[in-house]
């Protein structure tokens, strides 16, 4: 039954591919929203005022459809993959999916008191603290999934070598319940998720941002999208950098707890101590074939430390070797962002006006869609790099999936659902952003006034 | 001495909670399907803001269900596979039909009407899959735990089956009136409700003669008790105060408990069997203790806000406690 094995990853796959966009966007807004009220307490900038306003509707449609994607993803682990929601559930990790919900309640109960009740709130500053558990709890979703994700690189909090043993029957023993928020990798995940989601985030407002404001058609619009490109830039600047560190954190620890998802991403097809860093190429044997090494520049950037190989491992258990690719195309995407962001932000600082430059307009719309592809490359090279284990060296998938054939239609419809939903939930976030004349939204009242009922 | 399965309990407790929530969402959106336009000054007002803390009642039911029993998680997933994913279906037509009218710009192709009265037919949906889901897992129907898989079929020609459905429908459209004080369905409400009862109890008698116990009477009595006060002018006031309404309902769901409890599946699982043990229960205590204070601070929090909004000069009184009522209609 693997063709059945292979749909349940592709539809979690989809789905959760659909679900990181819409969450990088929600935490996106709700840091600019957050800081645009902090601003606007502070400052009594009506354009402040004029961007929390409209960043609310897109924000509420993001989290409404963001909602029901997560919920979709939450019950699809336990539908496509029973096996592994009972280990999950049998050992501290479900503990974290409990206190996610606890955030999302931080979140939903803040967003609805924010938004349909906000208008009886007079007090600028208190408006401000009313965003603040909205950041907070979207924030934390984000981190507790990821220490999820971290906890199925590298599993704790249970007799694992017992589990493995007891092959068929499955057996759960030595449970420590508090373990898996803790375990080796969660720390380096947790730090990459909050740069690189909010950035990713970010720079998409901040490219809508940008090509809005060139085809303003008045000064108040102009001025309005200024303001947040503005605090966009600087909040890409702070958040690409703390990405930048994130990351070359990350590789550094991969080595040691999933070596075979580091010599696959390297292809390393030994291991040794003074590799090359290949861009593309493939393996054969144990050779490399095409691609273009930099010869010893893998082992000056580790050290000269021992670098594990393929070889070291049966070739069953190893990653898709495509996450090499993946890889290369986000560092190199990485890298073009880090460039992009540091050379606009000097442009900012220097005082030349890169707002006002068409061709850097186009280029920061270019940017923020290749952060959303650099974002989805990453999650592709950590998801598939586990491969075929589900949770590591543990739980593979085809034992944890669910083989049954009911799940084909309603799998497809959903497939089907989400092509457009997903699109058609951007272009009305685009609508309602911009549904309003400039001059309502700047001297509106704040609060749920737009709601239709 | 038997003890208490304290992590059945607030895991029921958590279910009873959404599913009055839920309940009170599919009566606004079956109002709104038939009679939209003269129901949706009562309707609206409640369904916008609250349907988004349904949504988060319902993952925290399923993720408590998930730490109580992990060993029900694969033959449920496999039992109920195609059920559950077309309740996902819905689940997300749910949300992106209200998202989308709340927000609709006017004078567009699509009217805020027709989105929100696909709300009340996707949670309609939503309601008999969810309703197929709850009668299999009380009394075995369609279910064939040998081979764990569920026939439609098999569900639908159950002599209790139909009439379940038929009883909840009969209950909710009885309800509906009393929930948001619809004063011309006023006569509506006790027949319907009563006859709703009746047809409930005599489906439980079909499936099995003992869920027809003593403890029925608590659910019952107390159903058609709020569609009887909602006649009187002195009582209706209380009736159709919704935190009132949202306690007893989901006492009266809580009430029923004995449906799944010791035995699921028609008697064929012992809930205490199933339920998981160890360390892990420790944790669900501590985590469910912390949780109990945060979701009630934020609950209290959010109730306070909506009783000032409703006190406040200048912003319109809402219709009930939990109306929007900061919003400028």
């Amino acid at each position: 039954m693997s063709g059945i094995v292979d749909f349940d990853r592709f539809l979690f796959a989809f789905t959760i591919g659909s679900h990181i966009l819409l969450v990088s966007l929600s935490i996106g807004m709700s840091i600019l929203i957050c800081v645009s009220e902090f601003l606007l307490a502070r400052t009594k900038n009506k354009y402040y005022g004029g961007l929390v306003r409209r960043l609310v509707r897109p924000f509420v449609v993001s989290f409404g459809i963001g909602t029901a994607s997560g919920i979709v993803m939450a019950v699809e682990l336990v539908n496509l993959f029973p096996r592994f929601m009972t280990l999950v559930s049998s050992t501290g990790v479900i503990a974290i999916f409990y206190v996610e919900i606890f955030a999302f309640f931080i979140e939903t109960i803040f967003l609805v008191i924010y938004v349909y009740y906000g208008n009886t709130f007079k007090g600028t500053y208190t408006r401000w603290a009313l965003t603040v558990p909205i950041m907070v709890g979207t924030l934390l979703s984000a981190v507790l999934i990821v220490m999820v994700n971290a906890w199925m690189n590298t599993p704790n909090g249970f007799d694992i070598g017992a589990y493995v043993a007891s092959g068929s029957s499955y057996s759960v023993t030595g449970v420590n319940p508090w373990a898996p928020f803790l375990t080796t990798s969660t720390g380096y995940e947790v730090f990459h998720v909050l740069g690189s989601v909010p950035l990713t985030g970010v720079m998409l407002i901040g490219g809508f941002f940008a090509y809005r404001y060139l085809r303003s058609p008045t000064a108040d619009e102009k001025a309005l999208f200024l303001t947040g490109l503005r605090l966009t830039v600087a909040l890409a600047l702070v958040l690409v950098v703390m990405s930048i560190l994130a990351g070359a954190l990350e590789i550094d620890g991969l080595w040691q707890y999933q070596p075979e998802k580091y010599a696959a991403i390297e292809l390393n097809p030994t291991p040794g101590t003074n590799l090359p860093m290949t861009l593309f190429g493939t393996v054969v044997g144990t050779s490399i074939v095409g691609g273009l090494q930099i010869p010893g520049l893998q082992g000056f950037l580790e050290g000269g430390k021992m670098m594990p190989g393929l070889s070291q491992f049966s070739q069953s258990t190893w990653p898709p070797l495509i996450i090499h690719e993946a890889f290369d195309v986000m560092l190199i995407g990485g890298a073009l962002l880090g460039l992009f962001v540091f050379v606009y932000g000097a442009l900012w600082l220097a005082k030349r006006r890169p707002f006002d430059k068409p061709l850097l307009a186009y280029l920061f719309l270019a940017f923020s869609a290749l952060t959303a592809t650099v974002m989805e490359l990453g999650w592709m090279v950590d998801e598939l790099g586990r491969q075929p284990w589900i949770v590591y060296n543990t739980l593979s998938v085809a034992d944890a999936a669910n083989n049954s054939n009911a799940l084909l239609g309603p799998g497809v419809v959903i497939i089907i659902g989400y092509s457009f939903l997903v699109p058609f939930t951007f272009w009305f976030m685009d609508r309602v952003f911009r549904g309003k004349p400039i001059a309502v939204d700047l001297t509106g009242p704040a609060g749920g006034e737009d709601v239709n009922y | 001495m038997s003890t208490i399965n304290w992590l059945f309990e607030i895991n029921f407790a958590i279910f009873s909670i959404f599913f009055v929530l839920f309940v009170s969402e599919l009566m606004g959106g079956v109002l709104l399907l038939v009679a939209y336009d003269a129901t949706k000054a009562k309707v609206l007002p409640y369904l916008v803001p609250i349907w988004e803390v349904t949504g988060t009642f319902a993952a925290f039911w399923v993720v408590t269900g998930d730490f109580a029993y992990p060993s029900m998680l694969w033959p449920l997933a496999n039992i109920l596979a195609g059920l559950i994913l077309v309740f996902l279906i819905l689940f997300v037509l749910r949300n992106a039909s209200i998202t989308f009218a709340e927000l609709l710009l006017k004078g567009g192709r699509i009217s805020e009407k027709r989105l929100y009265q696909l709300f009340g037919l996707a949670t309609l949906g939503i309601a008999v899959a969810v309703l197929v889901v709850l009668s299999a897992v009380v009394s075995g129907a369609g279910v064939d735990l040998a081979n764990l898989s569920f026939s439609l079929w098999g569900w639908v020609t159950n002599p209790g089956s139909l009439p379940y459905l038929l009883g909840v429908v009969f209950i909710a459209v009885g309800l509906a009136p009393v929930f948001y004080d619809i004063a011309p369905l006023r006569r509506l409400s006790v027949p319907f409700t009563v006859a709703g009862v009746a047809v409930e109890a005599g489906a439980l008698y079909l499936y099995s003669a003992s869920f027809l116990s003593g403890y029925f009477l608590i659910p019952a009595v107390l159903t058609v008790l709020a569609s009887v006060m909602y006649q009187f002018r002195a009582t209706a006031a209380l009736v159709t105060n919704k935190l009132v309404f949202a306690i007893v309902g989901t006492v009266i769901v809580f009430s029923l408990s004995y449906l799944v409890y010791p035995t699921a599946f028609g008697g064929a699982i012992a809930v205490d069997d199933v339920t998981t043990k160890g360390p892990m229960v420790g944790a669900f205590y501590v985590l469910s203790a912390v949780g109990a204070v945060v979701v009630g601070l934020l609950m209290a929090f959010y109730m306070v806000t909506v009783r000032h909004a409703s006190r406040t000069p200048g912003v319109p009184a809402s219709a009930a406690p939990v109306g929007p009522a900061a919003h400028n209609p």
